[in-house]
């Protein structure tokens, strides 16, 4: 693309409005949500009770825990339950530390680590998938998912069931206060996946009857955690 | 199953659809439970009109300076290393797209919910190539193994009943599946896995793109859209080029509005905001990601007052919803991709020929259902009527309507003739009047009286009553309480007072 098309394109565009073309930033005093929002601020308790509240009216699992040991046992015994026989998760520490090869011997684990070929492929075979959330957001009860290299997009939508573990800190009130953590980075540091999830994913398509489990995971679970 | 639509005008196509009592119904229930639903959620958010105006302060924001914001937004999606094109036309943008693929060698294309790639017909040109193009929504999917187009934004296969569509999903996997749900999803989940797996190019469509950051945002319920964007090699975005708002904090406004004004949803299941292909170190997302911007018709808005608002729309279908038109005829009747009121809009606008589109703009009865619905306020009955005006001006005038209207001049112009006039119609329908009821279907009162009655004419019209009617108020006037007429007064004192002020708050 030359920028001499792109420089047509732009000049028609300011001739059917009238004017010359606009360069320098015009003020744009509408910015972001309506002042009585942008000072919407909740207390964590109420945040953490709305969220799970959202999570679990659109179909989601949601259970809030003291420490990292009491998700890890939840985990194992969600995976036991389930019966699930291939697990992929991001390469994170606190999900090192749940051990679970160790735990679940009779399933396989696959970890997300930005190296081994055909990841994607794993991902597509696995039951059950684990990621740590960055943000999640109260007032829509979502969570917000990043990708990198060692946590792939993969991991989050492939797998039949989706575990999300959200660090109490990160929960925030508004999808607001996410945009704004967002564009403090610097230029070119945006990941290039930034996925809010907000629940299983589901379709009513077929005459208007809701389906869970389309293409993303229908199972998802949100474990809160103070620490 | 249903007859191909290819009638040509829109009372012909709407008699198909007035005439399939399945059709008709699932329409009418779909869209008052989103309808409904909408409600619900705007109602349980609180401050919807506040919400309502910022969002149509920061489109016509963004549309005033279209030119800066695109800009923008190529330079730093560039900085990303996303490759940028412009198209004129649709033919531009698809020629565009299939310079890519032949580039790649593509054999597949996985394709998530676009409202632009049916504009242009992608599907088409790529099956020409022999590449085979995959819609993968739900939804889109059914309609496709149809040969149908969508009948509405959000649920583009409304008019199809379960049984329907597990007659064609069965033929489609070689073996009868039962008319359940979960199994159908179920084979639809399956027999798309291996497609996206396969696939070279994944083509979406392109809800928001942020100036600031040279992100696109998708929102989607089913997953199929981050599918799209996460497994095949390579992108391919269809953007309009009035899909841009400056910041993500303006995006914050757009996913309150969107998602309750569609389907009465907080926020869709996914909101992906894509910026760039996948980095360096990545394991998935696209390696090679290409945006085409699309003026197609869009540039005609610019600068017209009377429809440049049409650019404030985000596609959320709140309107079809909304609309008594729409609620009976379907998508199909429109006879493009755009159905309902903005459909009816849309189409003319984008396609320069009102000729050719003309009697879309007449299938409406002006309520202003579609304006209260609208997320970002656009005014789309007083668009309806500036398309009827210019429809006529442009001589797409029918002559019956002319002398029709001239004829109508003729009489009320004097207050004599009109009198006259009523006179002898009061005398003249004594010999059509059947049970107090005009039923024939002679001449003009065809249409209507086709499928309702035409009430007669009052024994004693208003003009003969007046006297005695103006006499009685005279009387209530002056029968009123003092306490009632003073609390009237300060009442027509409070709203002159209102309207001087001019209702611009914003919170």
């Amino acid at each position: 693309m030359s920028s001499h098309e792109q420089d047509a394109f732009m000049q028609h565009i300011a001739n059917k409005l009238g004017r010359d073309r606009v360069m320098t930033k015009p003020e744009h005093p509408f910015r972001g949500a309506p002042s009585f929002w942008q000072n919407h601020q909740l207390e964590e308790e109420v945040r953490v009770e709305l969220f799970i509240s959202n999570w679990t009216n659109v179909g989601g699992h949601a259970e809030s825990f003291a420490t990292m040991g009491d998700v890890a046992s939840f985990i194992i015994a969600t995976a036991e339950q389930l019966s699930v026989k291939h697990i992929i998760h991001h390469d994170l520490e606190a999900l090192h530390q749940l051990a679970l090869p160790k735990q679940l011997p009779n399933a396989e684990v696959t970890i997300w680590d930005g190296e081994c070929e055909g990841l994607i492929t794993r991902a597509a075979h696995a039951d059950l998938g684990i990621v740590v959330a960055d943000y999640a957001v109260a007032e829509t009860g979502s969570v917000v998912l990043q990708s990198a290299a060692h946590k792939g997009r993969s991991v989050s939508l492939l797998p039949t069931a989706l575990i999300i573990i959200v660090r109490r800190d990160v929960l925030l009130t508004t999808m607001g206060e996410v945009m704004r953590e967002l564009e403090q980075l610097g230029a070119g540091q945006m990941p290039a996946g930034i996925h809010f999830v907000s629940g299983p994913s589901r379709s009513a398509d077929i005459e208007n009857d809701l389906t869970i489990g389309v293409h993303g995971p229908g199972i998802v679970y949100a474990l809160i955690v103070d620490h | 199953m249903m007859p191909k639509l290819n009638a040509s005008t829109v009372k012909e196509r709407a008699s198909y659809a007035l005439n399939d009592d399945f059709l008709r119904k699932a329409v009418k229930f779909t869209t008052e439970k989103l309808k409904v639903g909408k409600i619900q959620a705007t109602e349980q958010l609180g401050n919807w009109e506040a919400w309502r105006e910022r969002g149509r302060l920061i489109r016509l924001h963004t549309i005033e300076y279209l030119d800066y914001y695109l800009t923008q937004f190529a330079e730093h999606a560039r900085a990303q290393g996303v490759h940028i094109h412009f198209a004129s036309s649709a033919a531009d943008a698809v020629n565009i797209a299939l310079n890519i693929a032949k580039e790649k060698q593509a054999r597949s294309v996985v394709k998530s919910k676009s409202m632009v790639s049916e504009e242009i017909k992608i599907n088409q040109a790529l099956e020409k190539e022999e590449i085979e193009a995959i819609e993968t929504d739900l939804g889109e999917y059914i309609i496709q193994l149809a040969g149908e187009a969508p009948s509405h934004i959000i649920i583009p296969a409304i008019h199809r009943n379960r049984e329907q569509i597990a007659e064609l999903l069965s033929e489609d996997a070689g073996e009868e599946l039962p008319a359940d749900t979960t199994i159908l999803a179920g084979y639809v989940r399956k027999k798309l896995r291996e497609k996206f797996l396969d696939a070279d190019i994944g083509m979406t469509g392109c809800n928001f793109a942020i100036a600031e950051t040279g992100s696109m945002v998708l929102f989607e319920n089913e997953g199929n859209a981050r599918m799209v964007t996460t497994v095949p090699k390579t992108q391919i975005t269809f953007m309009g080029m009035e899909r841009i708002i400056p910041s993500l904090e303006d995006l914050e406004v757009m996913a309150t509005l969107l998602p309750r004004s569609a389907t009465g949803q907080k926020l869709t299941v996914y909101m992906s905001v894509i910026t760039g292909p996948r980095r360096a170190a990545d394991q998935d997302g696209p390696e090679h990601m290409h945006v085409i911007i699309l003026d197609n018709g869009r540039s005609l808005q610019l600068g017209d007052p009377e429809f440049q608002e049409l650019l404030n729309c985000i596609r959320c279908g709140a309107c079809l919803n909304a609309c008594p038109v729409y609620r009976h005829i379907g998508g199909h009747s429109y006879g493009d991709v755009y159905s309902g009121p903005i459909g009816a809009v849309l189409t003319p606008a984008l396609n320069k020929e009102v000729g050719e589109w003309d009697d879309i703009a007449d299938a409406s009865s002006l309520c202003g259902a579609c304006y209260e619905a609208c997320p970002v306020k656009i005014p789309l009955h007083d668009m309806l009527i500036y398309l009827r005006r210019r429809k006529v001006e442009k001589g797409y005038g029918k002559w019956d309507e002319r002398l029709a209207f001239k004829g109508f001049q003729f009489v009320t112009k004097h207050n004599n003739r009109f009198r006259n006039a009523v006179k002898l119609g009061a005398m003249g329908q004594k010999m059509i009047l059947k049970d107090g009821l005009i039923k024939t279907k002679l001449g003009p009162l065809k249409g209507w009286n086709s499928h309702r009655h035409t009430d007669k004419l009052a024994d004693v019209s208003f003009r003969d009553s007046w006297k005695s009617l103006d006499l009685d108020i005279q009387q209530e006037l002056r029968a009123m309480d003092d306490q009632v007429r003073e609390r009237m007064e300060a009442r027509l004192r409070q709203m002159k007072q209102k309207r001087n002020d001019g209702g611009q708050s914003d919170e």
